[in-house]
């Protein structure tokens, strides 16, 4: 049986590789995929977690609720940041972050 | 205990109603923007306000009055007006002039935002309020990049969404370590007290693990009240978006945010008393979040031109304003933010109603366009005049009263607390500030000279009367409680 230290320490790993994504690649699809992966980090310790709270074996289904509610909200916001991408990218031709220019003080 | 008695036990489906109905109305104008193309779309703009302003009625109406969702569907209502006002704004670059092809979601998305208001000010654990939150959050993403021919408005869409992604990864984080920590969503004074003394083990380690968990749980409230680590988008945002999604985002996303916050520190009230551990660190915590709020919206401020972008500001400052608020728990916290937002709610819609007066007349929202109102419309220029002070908070405007009742509760904060006297300071430079910023409209309405070109603005119905209102209301709301408590 795995420890849930493991599970924990894997999504902080995934949460922080996520993170640091967003923070430094310019691509936004990439950045969109980091964001994703913060959101996959937060899944996989709902899911550690509602097995580690549960007795007898039976999880607490609360938090695989939550996360089946994290997947289908991560994709409609996949769907929302892909449409707005392409439209960048029409308008723009680049995906890159630095051509978002005209917004500044 | 079964899946039924739970949700009964914590949600009535009877409170839920408006929010249904405000669903089912946006269900109904998408039908029939598919199967009834001939009509003109700006009539489901109005339909749409007057959805929501029946929903705010019935909501006043209700045994309990909801007053975060009733202040959301009144502004809701007054930002679906202005998009009804504004027809050239509304479809301008979506398919060119006169073309209305897929302007319809413009007017129905709002409702389906205002319903996860509605469900966020009723949230009682994290669940909820997480799917309420993302409802508002996703059908503002769309709405902010809606003129996908537009540079600015799809570049604020992106920014919008990123750094909202950002802030929905760290609430989910943040919820799952709740979850772990405490063993259950609920947002319950009893759970938060078990965790914090580490749970049944008593450990401190969980100690430890929920307080980062609530940390990062405020994180994503303070993205959406745009307080000031999570404030960043606010600019870009507001100055992007089509003006009445700028509008709807300034004050019905304002509400929400501050409903959340509410929603996560209201069972927080009994534990964090001043004096123990929790009330330090929350004390020390929400001043500085309101102390670097409070510089940056209102500094910030001082050297924008553009209109939107300075009421982006603007809304950084007074929710900083708010803030000061959350440093006195003793108060009637959650009357207090709503009277705030209230005020904050008619004088920006009255700006924003302005700002598209001028947009679409003058082809600009430099506030040099306003040049010359003063003669041209002195009618309007004097209601525009009026909602501008009460943002900057001069006396006999309801902006006043609210400024004061923060000060009052930093006041009553600093019996607690007395090394939060350096606050004061900031906020008395902020309000300062607030009255130069806020003078720059009505400097360039009255006193920058008019150019040849120049017409006189031709004012709309609805605009006229939502100003006109809105400013009567900033100053009878202003003027009455003076008369009454000096009888």
């Amino acid at each position: 049986m795995i420890p849930l230290a493991h599970y924990l320490i894997l999504s902080g790993i995934l949460f922080s590789i996520g993170l640091a994504g967003v923070l430094i690649r310019k691509n936004i699809v990439v950045v969109f995929m980091c964001l994703e992966m913060m959101l996959s980090a937060a899944n996989v310790a709902l899911v550690a977690f509602s097995r580690a709270q549960g007795t007898q074996g039976i999880p607490v289904y609360d938090a695989q609720v939550l996360s089946l509610f994290i997947t289908a909200i991560a994709a409609a916001e996949v769907a929302i940041g892909l449409a707005l991408i392409v439209a960048m990218f029409r308008s723009r031709r680049s995906v890159e972050s630095t051509a978002l220019n005209t917004l500044k003080d | 205990m079964n899946i039924e008695s739970t949700i009964s036990a914590t949600y009535n489906w009877c409170q839920f109603t408006p929010a249904f109905a405000l669903v089912g109305l946006a269900a109904l104008l998408l039908m029939a923007d598919t199967f009834l193309p001939k009509v003109p779309k700006r009539l489901y703009a109005f339909i749409g306000a007057a959805g929501a302003f029946l929903a705010a009625y019935f909501m006043a109406k209700a045994p309990h009055f909801n007053t975060f969702g009733f202040l959301a569907c009144f502004s809701t209502g007054l930002c679906l007006l202005l998009a009804f006002d504004y027809k050239a704004i509304s479809c301008a670059s979506i398919g060119g002039e006169g073309n209305e092809e897929g302007t319809g979601e413009f007017y129905a998305l709002p409702l389906v935002a205002c319903a996860g208001i509605l469900c966020l000010t009723q949230a009682k654990d994290l669940i909820m309020l997480f799917v309420s939150l993302e409802v508002i959050t996703l059908t503002s993403y769309v709405l902010t990049g809606y003129f996908r021919r537009n540079q600015g408005s799809i570049e604020a869409g992106i920014k919008y969404l990123v750094l909202g992604a950002l802030s929905t990864g760290l609430l989910v984080f943040g919820a799952a370590w709740y979850f772990g920590m405490s063993g259950s969503f609920s947002l319950d004074t009893d759970v938060i007290a078990s965790a914090l003394r580490g749970g049944v083990a008593g450990t401190a380690t969980v100690a430890v693990g929920f307080l980062m968990a609530v940390a990062l749980l405020f994180a994503g409230a303070f993205f959406k009240v745009g307080a000031a680590p999570m404030h960043v988008w606010i600019p870009d945002v507001y100055q992007g978006a089509p003006t009445p999604t700028t509008a709807w985002l300034a004050v019905a996303s304002k509400t929400a945010g501050f409903a959340m916050l509410c929603a996560l520190v209201v069972p927080f009230v009994p534990l964090a008393i001043p004096g123990t551990n929790l009330g330090n660190i929350f004390i020390c915590t929400f001043s500085l979040v309101a102390a670097a709020t409070l510089l940056i919206g209102n500094l910030g401020a001082l050297r924008q031109n553009n209109a939107k972008r300075l009421l982006g500001y603007s809304s950084i400052g007074q929710a900083g304003f708010i803030m000061v608020f959350f440093l006195n728990l003793n108060g009637a916290l959650e009357f207090l933010v709503s009277q705030y937002l209230l005020a904050y709610t008619l004088a920006t819609v009255g700006a924003f109603y302005a700002i598209a007066m001028v947009r679409t007349q003058r082809g600009s929202e430099e506030i040099a366009a306003f040049r010359g109102l003063g003669k041209s419309n002195p009618r309007t220029a004097f209601l525009i005049t009026v909602c501008m002070a009460s943002l900057a908070g001069v006396p006999l405007t309801m902006g006043f009263l609210v400024k004061m009742y923060s000060f009052i509760a930093l006041v009553g904060a600093v019996q607690y607390t007395s090394c939060l006297y350096w606050l004061l300071g900031i906020m008395i430079i902020c309000a300062a500030a607030g009255f130069y910023y806020y003078f720059k409209m009505i400097r360039a309405m009255y006193w920058d000279k008019a150019q040849p070109e120049d017409k006189p603005l031709c004012v709309p119905v609805s605009t006229g009367i939502v100003l006109s209102l809105c400013t009567l209301a900033l100053i009878i709301l202003g003027t009455l409680p003076l008369l009454v408590s000096f009888q």
